[in-house]
């Protein structure tokens, strides 16, 4: 039978800068299949096809930034092709000023400080993003528990690169994260975990 | 400068989030289901100003030009905005914190055109071109009475508001780094 129609498109750019979409193939009908993605942007009337199917992995398209545009509409569709049809996917509708997911904050130390006792977490911004220019403004929010408890307690460190926590318990094990977003992006991934001893005279 | 610029900084980017939100009310209240973002490639009445479309073009261009498409983008504002707030109030069931952010837009944005022309004014004294853009078509005909049509233009001017009013905030952040930092950005 002809292919199954491809799903759940989803778009994300690491810096606004460029972008990447990625789709779920849906059943190729037993037979080899071939998969395109167009893509038209606000006042084009003829679609073009996926510029990179490489870089972003398999069943991806990866928009570099010559064929990046922000506050421009992109009507985006991915075609399944075998030798029996084509199945056209719904159209996706992504405006990149708002699928910006940062990559995880770098470099996460944890330090004790003695007086008053309390532990200074200090971080840099993700990898890609332009913060020094303006061009991205990022937010970050730092979450901890002790490897003890349950629940994470989580604060926001707003557009600061450190914060302060002084609500810890002395002569246990904490884990600590950060994650970042963009002014109205989503949230990046956690940071990987950083682990700290808080002395028993904390 | 440097204080009224990180002052229209904060009120640039006050707006787009005041601008988001009600964007995103009207979206989940009205939109849903309608099918309004796959006719929201129509283009904004402010697309004939040709602002930069991406970092390269958006630092390639002159700051002085920034500066004054950042004016021109603000002053096509003006009578949009005005028909939003009264839009609103005719809109059946439409929330008052819709209401209430179309005013506080309309304000902050005068407060923001105003802090813009005096920065403008300190780089070039006596250069500031007052024109009038009406690049706005005006408000729908009086005589469409069909509610899908109303409520899909108001929808389509709330997603414009959004997005210029987020390149504003843009070309803001990166002229503050640019005319404060220089080179260093
Ligand atoms: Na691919
Ligand atoms: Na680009
Ligand atoms: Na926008």
């Amino acid at each position: 039978s002809p292919p199954g129609k491809p799903d759940n498109i989803k778009c994300r750019s690491p810096e606004k800068e460029t972008f990447s979409c990625w789709w779920e193939p849906g059943s190729d009908g037993g037979l080899p299949t071939n998969y395109s993605l167009l893509y038209k942007t606000e006042g084009k009337n003829s679609y073009s096809e996926c510029p990179d199917y490489k870089t972003s992995g398999p069943n991806s398209c990866y928009f570099d930034k010559k064929h990046t545009s922000i506050w421009t509409m992109y009507t985006i569709i991915v075609n399944a092709t075998n030798e029996l049809g084509t199945t056209t996917s719904d159209p996706q509708f992504v405006d990149v000023a708002y699928i910006v997911e940062l990559r995880p904050p770098l470099n996460v130390t944890l330090s004790i400080i003695d007086d008053p006792p309390h532990l200074l977490v200090k971080w840099s911004p993700p990898s890609k993003a332009d913060v020094k220019s303006g061009w991205v403004t990022v937010e970050y929010e730092v979450r901890f528990k002790s490897k003890k408890a349950q629940e994470w307690e989580t604060l926001d460190a707003g557009k600061q690169r450190q914060l302060r926590v002084f609500s810890l318990n002395p002569s246990e094990n904490y884990i600590v994260q950060v994650r970042c977003k963009s002014d109205h992006g989503f949230w990046s991934m956690w940071s990987p975990e950083s682990y700290i001893q808080i002395p028993d005279n904390f | 400068t440097s204080d009224l610029f990180d002052r229209a900084v904060k009120l640039s980017h006050y707006i787009h989030s005041l601008s988001s939100e009600m964007f995103n009310e009207f979206d989940e209240q009205y939109a849903q289901g309608r099918g309004f973002i796959m006719k929201s490639i129509d283009t904004c009445h402010t697309s004939s100003l040709n602002t930069p479309e991406d970092k390269e073009q958006a630092q390639q261009i002159h700051h002085d030009d920034l500066l004054n498409l950042v004016l021109r983008v603000l002053r096509s504002w003006n009578d949009p905005l005005g028909h939003i707030v009264t839009e609103v109030q005719g809109i059946r069931e439409a929330p008052d914190t819709i209401l209430w952010k179309a005013v506080e837009i309309e304000e902050q944005t005068k407060r923001l055109l105003e802090g813009m022309e005096k920065i403008v004014g300190r780089f070039h004294p006596g250069d500031l071109g007052n024109e009038v853009y009406s690049l706005w078509s005006g408000p729908p005909e009086k005589q469409i009475t069909d509610e899908n049509s109303r409520l899909y233009a108001f929808y389509h001017l709330l997603h414009c508001l959004r997005r210029d009013s987020h390149k504003i905030d843009n070309y803001l952040k990166l002229l503050k780094c640019t005319l404060m930092h220089g080179s260093n950005c």
